[in-house]
């Protein structure tokens, strides 16, 4: 199997611009059934993801690899693109962006599955969009030339506005453009920090390039480091997200449509980690030491903070987006303790999230495809209209609180001893604070299991299956004053970002917005109050969007081995940077 | 006492290019009297004119690397001059593409349109091919005066006469004090010729002194009007909101081209020396044009009106780029960025214009709630609309990113790296009302019938400014090549 693949093929490329295949037949068939459209994305995904597998025949290469920081690249393409300002086209994979990859080339044929029937608007468009940012997505994993990463990094925001802001619920376009914005003004400062490493490796040296493995091999000045460093981190923060810059994400993972919360989630907010460990602390080492203490506090006050908001939220997807914020808060914590367990189970948080978050957000839809609502108070005793899926929610909602046995645990076990443990290099004080912070983070777990539970509880047990939805339907507010007063006494926690005041549009616009469900206009009234009377159980089509994540949970939440192995040389020359 | 003329003074393939320019013109002018109306005869006219620029195109690129002069140095042919004149040629060739089908629509004559377009574009390529002040000023004078009739093309429309009233004024004025301006650097220097006049500003040692600082702040005035550079950008919204949309696109880029070509001739090729005293100037414009082209442009609800006030703030980013410059060294990436960015800029804002002269076309108004669901109803459209207007964001790969990488990374090889953070920050600003733009076409209700897909000629223009738009960026190589290889 090892030799599967010719040196010399270009597979990296490959896999890269595979889906871009599949976008021009659908680009070029103006009037390509939906159908049509729909098979022609799914078998385009489903061929990248058996082509991205092939990344997995040749060995994870030991030892030290380019400027001592990174792992020998398992894969490599370099091309001259434009020699004279050092731009090189440059892809490589060692096994953190494999991880990566395949992680994207997982998730985009489930999420196409999933939007099936959900999208029934401007298929074709909606597919395009897809396989664009599952080119974008992958291309950022594999570039190693600075220009091309954000060249691939900004790509991949543009089909995902998209998506948000033409297939999402009510306030989408709103939401569409705080995301692109948002991300645009982190990215362009990075740019900048691009720009000014790049000058800076010519002064040092006399050569150009914006090859990352040749930047790394330079120590730059320190207070240009600082600078250099915070671009970066901020324009990777934002992506990640971390408090105080993670307002954008509650609105564009409500927003969004169920496919585009699940790339969001999954893989997008995957990009702030990978860019950390492959960018800023490989080039920027004195600058990582430098904020470390100041990012883990960030770090735990996402962590605490996520799982606060989540706790009130009365939208279901709301609750699941608060929670990501507190998931991913363990990655940044866990990346700034340099060591190597605290990085391994940062990397592993990643993967966990990715497959858990992604399950969630696929629970969501399975119900808002059928009820139109997202109201966490309209549901109960789902577990018994709903059995299979059910158990499917309760499974992931166990990952998500991080029950030993699945990813979910293992990472932020990993990533909580590894931040107790500290760098190798702190003093006392510094060594204090990671042992507070990983006291205080761990604790957390409580509140996680709280919300998730509660969440469960509310919607999946209790007795009168739709009676709470026929009521709601028939009489609007009148009979739920109760639960209406309840949901705004919620406010106060959540009052220091926009989530109040959505909450409260989304309550005005209730009655009428149940009635008749004018975001999915290819429902009439009717068919929609049948399908919130008879809430059915999940088809195989949707048994076949989770079950995957669930099987791959499990699996390396019981043998993370595999995983640790892939990332360990990229981690171990990481640290070399951090002894 | 002047040496006598001779004949091996007269080098008139250097001419090539504005021969057959001028020769369209020319015939175009003939034809358009002699031959009565008719279908056939728009036609021919677009044809000759298409066959005319593309001939120029081709002879301008088959003399790159000759650095040839002629008229004693009046006409030089280099690299730089031959990378401007592609521009500008580019720039009229998409026009034609654009007038040919939008034109007859909006009932105005085809022919004295091509025909001032053709004087237009031959003033620009003679300041893009010359090292004298004299040249330099004449090339700027006849292209702006054909500008100024094309403005004023809607002559029924009151805006369309007011704007270019106000841009002829305003430019007449500028014209005066660059005059001056030149009068005082001729003054001082005593030639009229820029590589002698970089020679003594070179030997002087008093560059401070008040005649010289007074010779460069008139001519770096004067040359701001032509540019619309704030704060001399008054004239700009109105004459390009009153002009008929495909002159817009035109005068949006042709004469923008053509004094950058004067400002990096006489500011760089012969006032290089005074380097120290220009370019604090051409920082505050800078900084100013940005700031207030990308502020006011958020404001705008009328899209030719808000694509008016982003043309200023490119106008702002260029400056940027020739602020960057350090030494005449072949290869400074402050040159090539210029360069690079004004032919960006060609492609995704004629096509920008042209998009809005379309729907014009299709009786629709210019506001935003125009656009309204458009790709819905003319998804081709909108898709070429949305590429123009993001690669005018500045969003990778994209043609008009690597413009803005070009500028910053001259901007931070000059040490300007906090003028490359204003660009970066003004990018990130700019981007709200170009995405505003795109989301009503994408995300706002449609409006009307489905639109039909017009003649050839338009859509085929359209085509070509998307692939170069998607494809040039990537493939900049090349041009930013040919643009490294300016030499004075």
């Amino acid at each position: 199997v090892q030799n599967l693949v010719p040196d010399a093929f270009p597979l990296l490329s490959l896999i890269t611009y595979l889906p871009l295949v599949g976008m021009l037949v659908l680009f070029l068939v103006p009037r390509i059934s939906d159908d049509t459209a729909r098979w022609t994305a799914l078998i385009t995904s489903g061929v990248v993801l058996v082509v991205s597998l092939l990344l997995l025949t040749r060995p994870v290469a030991e030892g030290a690899g380019a400027a001592g920081k990174f792992a020998p690249m398992i894969w490599n393409e370099q091309f001259e693109w434009l020699p004279e300002i050092g731009i090189s086209y440059h892809f490589g994979a060692d096994g953190m962006s494999i991880l990566f990859v395949l992680l994207t080339t997982l998730l985009t044929p489930l999420a196409i599955i999933a939007s099936w029937s959900s999208v029934g608007t401007r298929v074709r468009e909606f597919h395009i969009s897809m396989l664009l940012l599952e080119t974008g997505l992958i291309g950022a994993f594999l570039s190693l030339d600075l220009f091309l990463f954000y060249v691939f990094f900004e790509l991949s925001l543009i089909p995902m506005a998209l998506i948000i802001g033409i297939w999402g619920s009510r306030n989408r376009v709103y939401s569409a453009i705080k995301f692109f914005l948002y991300t645009l003004a982190g990215s362009l400062l990075m740019l900048v920090a691009i720009v000014a490493t790049y000058q800076a490796f010519y002064n040092q040296t006399g050569r150009r390039t914006l090859d990352v493995l040749e930047l790394a091999t330079q120590t730059y000045g320190v207070p240009f480091q600082y600078w250099v460093f915070a671009a970066f981190f901020i324009a990777f923060a934002i992506k990640v997200p971390m408090w105080p810059v993670h307002t954008w994400l509650p609105d564009a993972h409500t927003e969004a449509p169920t496919a585009g919360s699940v790339m969001l989630a999954a893989v997008m907010l995957k990009l702030g980690g990978y860019g950390m460990l492959r960018f800023c602390l490989p080039l920027y080492p004195e600058a990582a030491r430098y904020f470390a203490p100041a990012i883990m506090i960030l770090s735990t006050i996402a962590i605490i903070y996520g799982a606060l908001v989540a706790l009130p939220q009365p939208d279901w997807k709301r609750l699941v987006a608060y929670s990501s914020v507190s998931h991913m808060g363990f990655v940044t914590l866990g990346i700034f303790a340099f060591n190597e367990q605290a990085l391994q189970g940062a990397i592993m948080v990643m993967f966990a999230h990715g497959l858990n978050t992604a399950a969630l957000f696929l629970c969501v839809g399975i119900v808002y495809e059928r009820a139109h609502t997202r109201e966490i108070r309209l549901f109960r005793g789902l577990s018994s209209t709903m059995p299979i899926y059910s158990a499917f929610f309760c499974a992931f909602v166990f990952a998500s609180i991080g029950l030993p046995g699945m990813t979910g645990f293992v990472g932020e076990f990993h990533a909580l001893m590894g931040a107790f443990r500290g760098p190798g290099f702190a003093s006392d004080d510094q060594l204090n604070l990671y042992r507070t912070t990983a006291i205080i983070a761990s604790l957390v777990v409580i509140l996680s299991a709280w919300y998730m539970l509660w969440l469960y509880q509310r919607v999946a047990q209790g007795t009168a299956p739709g009676l709470q939805l026929a009521h709601a339907h028939a009489g609007g507010h009148g009979g739920l004053g109760h639960d209406a007063g309840h949901a705004h006494g919620a406010h106060g926690h959540d009052s220091d970002d926009h989530g109040g005041d959505k909450v409260d549009r989304d309550h005005r616009a209730a009655p009428e917005a149940h009635g008749a469900p004018t975001d999915h206009g290819a429902h009439d009234p009717a068919e929609a109050a049948s399908h919130e009377m008879h809430l059915t159980d999940v088809k195989p089509r949707e048994i076949l969007t989770l079950a995957p994540l669930l099987v791959l949970t499990i699996v390396f939440g019981f043998f993370p081995g595999p995983i640790f192995e892939l990332v360990a040389p990229a981690v171990d020359n990481l640290l070399a940077a951090f002894k | 006492v002047p040496e006598p003329i001779v004949s091996s003074d007269f080098n008139w393939v250097v001419l090539l290019p504005h021969l057959i320019v001028l020769a369209l013109a020319l015939v175009t002018l003939a034809y358009d009297i002699i031959v009565p109306d008719g279908q056939e005869r728009n036609w021919f006219m677009t044809a000759m004119s298409v066959a005319g620029y593309g001939g120029a195109i081709v002879a301008a690129l088959a003399l790159t690397a000759r650095y040839e002069s002629s008229f004693r140095e009046m006409a030089v042919l280099d690299d730089l001059g031959i990378f401007l004149i592609v521009t500008l040629l580019a720039a009229a060739l998409l026009t034609v593409f654009i007038a040919a089908t939008t034109i007859p629509q909006m009932r105005m004559p085809l022919g004295e349109f091509y025909t001032l377009l053709a004087f237009s574009t031959l003033g620009g390529m003679v300041v893009a091919a010359t090292t004298d002040l004299v040249m330099i000023f004449v090339g700027i004078e006849l292209s702006s005066l054909a500008v100024f009739i094309l403005a004023a093309f809607a002559k029924r429309r009151r805006e369309s006469i007011e704007g270019a009233l106000k841009y002829f004024l305003l430019s007449a004025f500028a014209t005066a004090i660059l005059l001056y301006g030149m009068a005082w650097l001729y003054g001082v220097t005593g030639s009229t010729n820029l590589t002698t006049i970089a020679t003594r500003l070179t030997a002087y040692t008093d560059r401070n002194n008040a005649s010289l600082l007074l010779a460069t702040l008139l001519i770096v005035v004067g040359l701001g009007f032509k540019a619309a550079a704030v704060p001399f950008h008054m004239w700009t919204p109105d004459a390009y909101q009153g002009a008929p949309t495909p002159v817009t696109a035109f005068m949006s880029v042709a004469p923008k081209v053509t004094a950058f070509a004067a400002m990096i001739r006489v500011l760089i090729e012969g006032m290089g020396p005074m380097r120290d005293q220009w370019v604090p100037l051409l920082i505050v414009l800078s900084v100013l044009t940005m700031g207030l082209g990308n502020l006011v442009a958020i404001a705008q609800r009328s899209v030719k009106r808000m694509l008016a006030y982003s043309s200023i703030a490119h106008t702002g980013y260029i400056l940027v780029g020739i602020a960057s410059f350090q030494a005449a060294n072949t290869g400074d990436i402050a040159i090539a960025s210029v360069l690079f960015y004004n032919f960006a800029y060609t492609f995704m804002n004629l096509g920008a214009f042209a998009i809005v002269a379309w729907l014009q076309s299709k009786g629709r108004g210019e506001s935003v709630d125009d656009f309204s669901g458009l790709a819905v109803t003319a998804p081709l459209h909108a898709a070429a609309m949305a590429v123009f207007l993001f690669s005018l964001t500045g969003v990778p790969p994209l043609l008009g990113f690597y413009g803005k990488y070009f500028i910053i990374q001259a901007a931070i090889e000059a040490n300007l790296t906090w003028l490359a953070i204003v660009v970066v920050i003004f990018s990130a600003i700019s981007a709200f009302y170009y995405l505003r733009l795109v989301a009503t076409m994408y995300f706002g209700e449609p409006q009307g019938e489905p639109e039909r897909i017009p003649a050839r000629f338009f859509g085929l223009g359209i085509a070509v400014m998307v692939v170069a738009t998607l494809v040039l960026g990537v493939l900049s190589g090349p041009i930013l090549d040919l643009a490294r290889q300016w030499v004075f």
